[in-house]
């Protein structure tokens, strides 16, 4: 565990040193912020509004930072060769990859946190407390955050960051599909396509599952079942696509 | 297997495929070698003859394709193998965020220290490699000589028993060279096995216990340097001062450089055979010359890693000339 945490550790601290990161959240900063001028251009319920840009400006920003950090934590760990002093250490390989996972976690932990608490602040001077939903959406936005970047260390694994970046984007887009896939595949005439999409469906992950942005916005409660459901489905998904990652991690040579 | 043996190898195979068609290209042809404990072990060979390909599979950086490899008894393929070992790679990268004090609390952490001790043995090894002025600033501001010193620190960091090190002396300048002969010596006083490569032949020749010359992913010879080297004096090489407006009797043959110094004396550099030796010194005495340096010369490493070269490429083409 000690191991496992240094390496965690290591890889937190090395994120947020990274400067493109603290970019990728100043951008998100000004358009959580720049959603309030949408209540100058809105006709109607200018709360909600507010609210659904600001979240989704939330749900896209973070799903960037997950798959930048994603794609490029373990490659850069090859293509700098500072793979060779770890693996050559008592460290058997699932551990190095979980560890890199967890610190990634903590990193996706924290850019959430300073995006809610931006939020939390703005909505509260404005509208009031926002509503309780709000911060469940946000905990199941971090499990569909943990899922993208599992798929995206599964993908840099053995890939270059640019193919393992084309891969993760069509797994996330292929994910925010997947209903729409499924009810595709059943107007289909043909049995084939039908079989098709139902494969897609089951194989790849759905990633709407997560998306409780519409209850939040209109501050209707998400009941525990349901998040449950959510949080059952994200931690095992998230599961087996990290034994993958490790499965292939595992047989690699490093050179 | 043998209690008296750090590292053993049998029949080891690493064949790479690569490109388009995966052409196989083969690193280690059934490599057998054991090294033993306390010693220091030089692995010779010209590039790409397997040398860091061995290292890599032992540290288990690479699989091998066929045989088996073990390091103090233990399956190599076990982290825990590992646990004894300390490996510093070819030109080693670190995280460059980090400073010297953080990457060696890193790396101790990854073999479970950590508290007082921990801090203790960095401050000891940061001594050791003369890196404790510049402890506390990031790695991207150090030079070369100074990242293979913070990579010595963290091959030492868990007082391994067996060191393995993959051209360490590398691009260093003299200071470091001699640094890292210093500390291979002091860790050998220790008790602690080494098993380096190196392509500087004569830091070879000083350090090793014995060493092994490997060529395209074969063991050649293996030995100690008298095994490998013998003792038989080849030839002998000599300076001589003769007076200005004295003349030796001399074969031209064997003055392999002349120069006048400002008295007008020349100073001859000769290589003779050994049995020329004892006539020309006494021809320059009795020419009222001087001898200033007499020195025997032995067949060198780099002789024998030629003649092993040399041996492979005749096999080469005579495998070839057959099939034609």
């Amino acid at each position: 565990m000690n191991r496992l945490l240094a390496i965690a550790s290591n890889t937190f601290r090395e994120t947020i040193r990274d400067k493109i990161l603290y970019s990728i959240i100043f951008f998100a900063f000004i358009v959580i912020l720049g959603s309030v001028a949408m209540e100058e251009i809105t006709i109607g319920d200018q709360d909600k509004v507010v609210r659904s840009m600001a979240q989704g400006a939330i749900r896209l920003f973070g799903s960037v930072i997950a798959l930048f950090l994603g794609v490029g934590l373990v490659y850069k760990e090859l293509e700098r060769k500072t793979i060779y002093t770890i693996a050559s250490k008592p460290i058997p390989r699932w551990i190095f990859v979980l560890g890199k996972y967890t610190g990634l976690l903590w990193v996706l932990a924290l850019e959430l946190a300073l995006m809610a608490l931006l939020y939390t602040v703005m909505m509260w001077s404005r509208q009031g407390a926002p509503h309780s939903s709000v911060y469940i959406s946000w905990v199941m936005l971090y499990m569909e955050l943990g899922l993208l970047t599992a798929w995206a260390m599964l993908f840099s694994c053995y890939s270059a960051p640019t193919t393992a970046a084309l891969f993760s984007i069509a797994v996330w887009m292929i994910g925010h599909m997947a209903d729409d896939i499924w009810y595709f595949g059943q107007e289909a005439a043909s049995a084939s396509v039908r079989s098709a999409s139902e494969v897609v469906y089951w194989l790849l992950p759905n990633f709407e599952m997560f998306n409780a942005t519409a209850a939040s916005v209109h501050e209707l409660p998400l009941t525990l079942s349901h998040f449950l459901g959510v949080a059952i489905y994200g931690v095992g998904y998230t599961s087996v696509v990290l034994a993958g990652a490790v499965m292939v991690f595992g047989k690699r040579d490093f050179k | 297997m043998n209690s008296d043996v750090a590292i053993e190898t049998r029949g080891l195979n690493k064949i790479y495929l690569s490109g388009f068609w995966r052409r196989k290209f083969v690193g280690l042809k059934g490599l057998d070698l054991t090294v033993n404990k306390g010693e220091v072990f030089g692995f010779v060979g010209p590039n790409g003859a397997g040398k860091t390909t061995t290292m890599k599979i032992l540290v288990g950086l690479h699989s091998a394709t066929a045989g088996e490899a073990s390091i103090f008894g233990v399956d190599h393929r076990d982290p825990e193998s590992k646990r004894s070992v300390g490996f510093l790679p070819e030109r080693p990268y670190f995280y460059s965020h980090l400073s010297a004090r953080e990457l060696l609390r890193f790396y101790g952490r990854l073999f479970n220290m950590g508290g007082s001790p921990l801090e203790a043995r960095i401050n000891e090894l940061l001594e050791r490699v003369d890196l404790v002025k510049f402890a506390d600033i990031p790695l991207r501001s150090y030079s070369k000589g100074m990242l293979q010193r913070a990579g010595i620190a963290q091959a030492l960091i868990n007082k391994p028993e067996l060191i393995i090190l993959d051209e360490p002396m590398s691009g260093l300048d003299p200071m470091g060279r001699k640094l890292i002969r210093d500390i291979i010596f002091e860790e050998r006083e220790r008790g602690c096995t080494v098993f380096f490569s190196s392509h500087i032949l004569t830091d070879v020749e000083q350090i090793c216990d014995r060493v092994g010359l490997i060529v395209r992913g074969e063991l050649r010879a293996i030995g100690s340097m008298e095994q490998l080297l013998g003792d038989d004096v080849k030839s002998v090489e000599a300076t001589f001062d003769i007076p200005k407006g004295k003349t030796i009797n001399l074969n031209q043959e064997f003055i392999t450089s002349r120069r006048t110094r400002d008295d007008g004396t020349k100073r001859l550099h000769v290589t003779l055979e050994n049995a020329l030796v004892g006539p020309t010194i006494k021809e320059v005495i009795t020419s009222g010359g001087s001898v200033v340096r007499v020195e025997p010369t032995k067949k060198s490493l780099e002789t024998v890693l030629e003649e092993k070269i040399g041996e492979v490429r005749r096999e080469i083409n005579e495998k070839t000339i057959g099939v034609l």
